[in-house]
């Protein structure tokens, strides 16, 4: 099973990203365990395979889902263009609502840009509806850019920092 | 006064509802999953919030996500469509705690009817017919057994919770009750998590008759008249028209008057259907509540002239109605076809897939009420519905006319794509359906095979 968004007008410059956010969002959003992400500058392709058939629980309003046979590749054309240099893996918000830095008003932040981190660290909360829920690192890392401000509401799937891998010999 | 009005659902409805908001010059966001990101209302809406994942348990379905985006927005109501959170009342009491409109009923009138039990001693007590059967929920089988047999069979076991034809099971003799009584409510406990079913006498001959009723808060009430819903495969509506051939005016006007006062009667506000069943004789039944927006709602539209979607709007506001009942007509015969992505070949199992042809009917009075486009991923994440078909003409002939000619100009394509065109065509011309005299068994008698 696979999907791809064609993104014919994309700005050059915007396209590396826009084709890794899609890839990511891709990955996270199938049921089923990945088999493959490609993510192809040169050849203009987001491509992500998952195992199937994978069957998602009814829920009232829904229907149950239809199981796809798998690896059914689509492929889209996009304009050719030049990479940036990627800034980093993004950790994203888990769901919509109100981005904190810190546990609570004037404690310290959980992190600041520039700070190393290890897997599973606490880094921020997204509050939604009076429940707090915790935004872990999900690999070790340097925090090279952290993007919405304190309080600010935010919504599924935002990119909220960017995380840079630290080379061991550095450590 | 709303300002700007959040639109928790998807699909079709979300698109219809965003078209109101602009016509009435209010600003409308589109909250979508995932699977929706490049869905036609995200494009047409004024803002667009992602909500979560295609699963809607974790989208559409979550409230949290959902007030969020109402308040990262500034929307000051909330459209829940039909389905989702549509009928929650909890939904509801969240919104208001908010500060944010919710355009439906208060949450607690919205309890007290959607509860098929509660809703039937409501009406009751307003004084509108049942058929014979339970008021409080039958607690065992021993019970059941004891309540079918004094009903008499056949008998049909209702989850008190349940809605949208789920959690149904017509009994036709004696020995299938008890096993039929616990399979229910075992379905009722794992889709509704209320295990409480009721019993009532099921009419074989009957006709599916809804009103359409309009409250606002200032306790005025009108009906839009009704919607037969009589071809329905097991117990989804498919195809849906008005008015009903079977009613006289007097008729209407009985039962329209009833569905107003059962409806005022417990406090309701907004657009709500009051669903009948409809014997031969022309005595009728209350069944159930819908305590909003309906997928049938162009029909009423069609006959009558009135935009539902605005009605619901302005009444959330605090407006009166904008018709009395005197200043309501019927005018020609309005008919609706539900073209789902679903293979009628394969039991009507869901067919999801990208379309690749996508080109709806057009012509006089013809509408298509779709968010669908070529290109457009049907996703197997929610409903199968991929368009409304209504035409509206003079009379009921010329209409069952118009939507043939209507049905075979739609071409739905794409791979792995089925559609319940055909069968909407081969029901148009079965001599029966044309004839109008058929009853909620039309499909299982005259379309099987």
């Amino acid at each position: 099973m696979s999907e791809v968004e064609e993104h014919p007008e994309q700005h050059e410059e915007k396209l590396l990203d826009s084709l890794v956010r899609q890839a990511r969002d891709l990955s996270k959003a199938m049921p089923g365990a990945l088999s493959r992400v490609t993510v192809t500058a040169g050849d203009h392709q987001v491509e992500v395979e998952w195992q199937a058939p994978v069957t998602v629980a009814a829920v009232a309003g829904a229907v149950p889902a239809t199981a796809f046979s798998p690896a059914t590749a689509v492929t889209a054309a996009v304009p050719a263009f030049e990479p940036e240099a990627p800034i980093g893996h993004a950790v994203v918000a888990p769901l919509v609502g109100t981005f904190y830095r810190a546990a609570e008003p004037g404690a310290t932040p959980y992190v600041n840009e520039g700070d190393v981190v290890e897997a599973g660290q606490e880094l921020a909360i997204v509050e939604a509806m009076k429940i707090m829920n915790r935004v872990e690192a999900d690999r070790a890392g340097r925090i090279v850019k952290i993007l919405p401000s304190d309080g600010e509401m935010v919504e599924y799937g935002q990119e909220l920092m960017y995380i840079e891998p630290v080379s061991s010999d550095t450590e | 006064m709303v300002e700007k009005v959040l639109i928790a659902n998807r699909g079709e409805i979300a698109l219809r509802v965003a078209r109101a908001c602009r016509e009435l010059g209010i600003a409308c966001v589109a909250v979508y999953s995932t699977a929706d990101a490049d869905s036609a209302v995200v494009r047409f809406a004024d803002e667009a919030v992602h909500i979560g994942p295609p699963a809607a348990a974790r989208s559409y379905l979550h409230i949290p996500s959902i007030i969020g985006a109402a308040l990262k927005t500034g929307a000051d109501a909330i459209h829940p469509g039909y389905g989702f959170l549509s009928e929650d009342p909890y939904f509801a009491e969240i919104c208001a705690e908010h500060g944010i409109t919710f355009i439906g009923p208060p949450a607690s009138v919205m309890e007290k009817m959607g509860n098929k039990a509660t809703a039937r001693q409501a009406m009751k007590e307003a004084g509108l017919p049942l058929l014979p059967g339970t008021i409080e929920p039958v607690a065992t089988a021993d019970e059941a057994q004891y309540v079918a047999d004094d009903i008499g069979y056949p008998v049909i076991i209702k989850a008190a919770a349940g809605g949208g034809g789920r959690g149904m099971s017509v009994v036709n003799r004696r020995e299938d009750l008890r096993r039929a009584y616990q399979m229910t409510r075992a379905t009722a406990q794992a889709i509704f998590k209320d295990s409480n079913v009721y019993i009532e006498r099921y009419l074989r001959t009957a006709r599916h008759t809804e009103i359409q009723i309009v409250c606002d808060s200032l306790g005025d009430g009108i009906h839009l008249g009704e919607r037969d819903c009589s071809v329905q495969r097991r117990h989804q509506k498919l195809i849906e028209e008005a008015p009903s051939i079977h009613l006289t005016p007097e008729l209407r006007a009985a039962m329209g008057s009833a569905a107003v006062k059962g409806a005022l009667s417990v406090g309701y506000t907004g657009a709500g259907t009051m669903e009948f069943l409809l014997d031969e004789e022309g005595r009728y039944w209350f069944m159930e509540m819908n305590t909003r927006i309906q997928v049938e709602h162009p029909v009423s539209e069609m006959v009558t002239g009135i935009d539902l979607i605005k009605e619901q709007i302005r009444v959330a506001q605090g407006q009166p109605l904008t018709h009395s009942q005197d200043e309501v007509r019927l005018t020609g015969h309005a008919i609706e076809c539900r073209i789902n992505a679903e293979d009628p070949a394969r039991d009507f199992a869901p067919a999801a897939g990208r379309l690749e042809e996508f080109a709806p009917p057009g012509g006089p009075w013809t509408r298509v009420d779709s968010h669908c486009r070529p290109g457009w991923m049907v996703s197997p994440y929610y409903d199968s519905l991929i368009a409304k078909l209504i035409v509206w003409a003079p009379d009921r002939g010329e209409a069952l006319d118009r939507m043939a000619r209507a049905l075979s100009e739609f071409r739905v394509n794409g791979p792995g794509m089925r559609t319940t065109i055909g069968f909407h065509q081969r029901v148009f011309a079965h001599p029966v359906f044309r004839s109008g005299d058929f009853y909620t068994d039309f499909i299982d008698r005259h379309m099987a095979g």
